[in-house]
């Protein structure tokens, strides 16, 4: 996972914002298209200000304390991530590198490279039964809601056939 | 609305070992309950910073790599959630059923942020025709890595 990370004047712009530097939103195309064309690139999103966020503390004793965003006093916002797949951590600093500054070429940025746990790596085998099962789960379920999202817009296309007619 | 639930701890509880086998499976439970309400996404735990490394992009193009671990923070991303929900109301009721403490004593954060989706960006006619299309933001660069993956099996 590359996290880009946000502070405190990042985080304040809005995809507005953000999209008004023309030169830094090409470079970020043709960055995110080597990505692609190179075939590591997995899954990437940017993320709304910590403004729209929040954040549950669970404090010791059981306590939890909602805390509404923006978040002005921390140091380690997220501002979004790719996450590509990639043969070693060298591979994965080399890519992170090549990236445009995130914030553009004049302001202080960062990308963490991060390695994600597979189940081979940590987990006895019953855990990864388990896991497997989620997966199948959660695909289900995903499928059962892209068939109803179709059979809805399937129902209004008729519809408004039936009208015209 | 897509959010990302982060879950962050601090340096004393930064994965790298198993949880104990108990909370294992609380986990495990949550993560099935989720997972049939019909809203999880996708998922992920990230190894420890000792694993990670930063880039830092400095003013006038230089670039540092700094190696992990960090261990000045007390906000390490340790794993996330996507989840599908209406509203962040429903998103902080599931994160608070999340079972993240081990220990009466064990403090940890969750924070929940909400993903740009295509509705936000400015109408160009490039936002306009991926929307007309059923896209999301960021699809036509995953059709492109999975054609380049195709490609090369």
């Amino acid at each position: 996972m590359m996290i880009v990370k946000s502070n405190q004047a990042q985080d304040k712009k809005t995809i507005a914002d953000k999209m008004a530097s023309e030169k830094l939103i090409g470079e970020m195309r043709k960055y995110n298209e080597e990505l692609a064309k190179a075939g590591v690139l997995l899954d990437l999103s940017g993320l709304h200000g910590t403004a729209k966020g929040t954040r549950i503390k669970f404090s010791p004793g059981g306590k939890k304390r909602v805390v509404d965003g923006p978040f002005t006093e921390s140091k380690e916002l997220v501002a979004g991530f790719w996450i590509i797949d990639v043969k070693s951590r060298e591979e994965a600093i080399e890519w992170a590198k090549r990236a445009p500054a995130p914030h553009g070429p004049d302001q202080e940025s960062e990308i963490e490279v991060r390695e994600f746990i597979e189940l081979e790596d940590y987990l006895p085998a019953e855990a990864i039964e388990k896991y497997e099962e989620i997966a199948r789960i959660r695909l289900e379920k995903l499928s059962q809601m892209k068939r109803e999202a179709r059979r809805s817009s399937q129902g209004k296309t008729e519809q408004a056939v039936s009208k015209t007619h | 609305m897509r959010v990302m639930v982060m879950i962050k701890m601090n340096k004393d509880r930064e994965p790298g070992k198993l949880p104990p086998k108990e909370a294992f499976e609380e986990m495990g439970k949550f993560n099935e309950q989720i997972a049939k309400a019909g809203i999880l996404l996708d998922m992920g735990g990230l190894k420890p910073t000792a694993q990670g490394a930063r880039v830092k992009f400095l003013p006038g193009g230089k670039k540092t790599v700094i190696d992990g671990p960090f261990t000045e923070t007390k906000e390490l991303l340790v794993g996330y959630w996507v989840l599908q929900v209406k509203t962040m109301e429903e998103a902080i009721e599931w994160a608070k059923r999340a079972p993240l403490q081990h220990g009466p004593d064990d403090e940890c954060e969750i924070e929940i942020r909400q993903f740009f989706e295509i509705e936000d960006l400015p109408e160009t006619d490039r936002v306009v025709e991926a929307k007309n299309a059923g896209k999301k933001i960021g699809d036509v660069y995953k059709e492109m890595a999975k054609e380049a993956r195709e490609g090369k099996n």
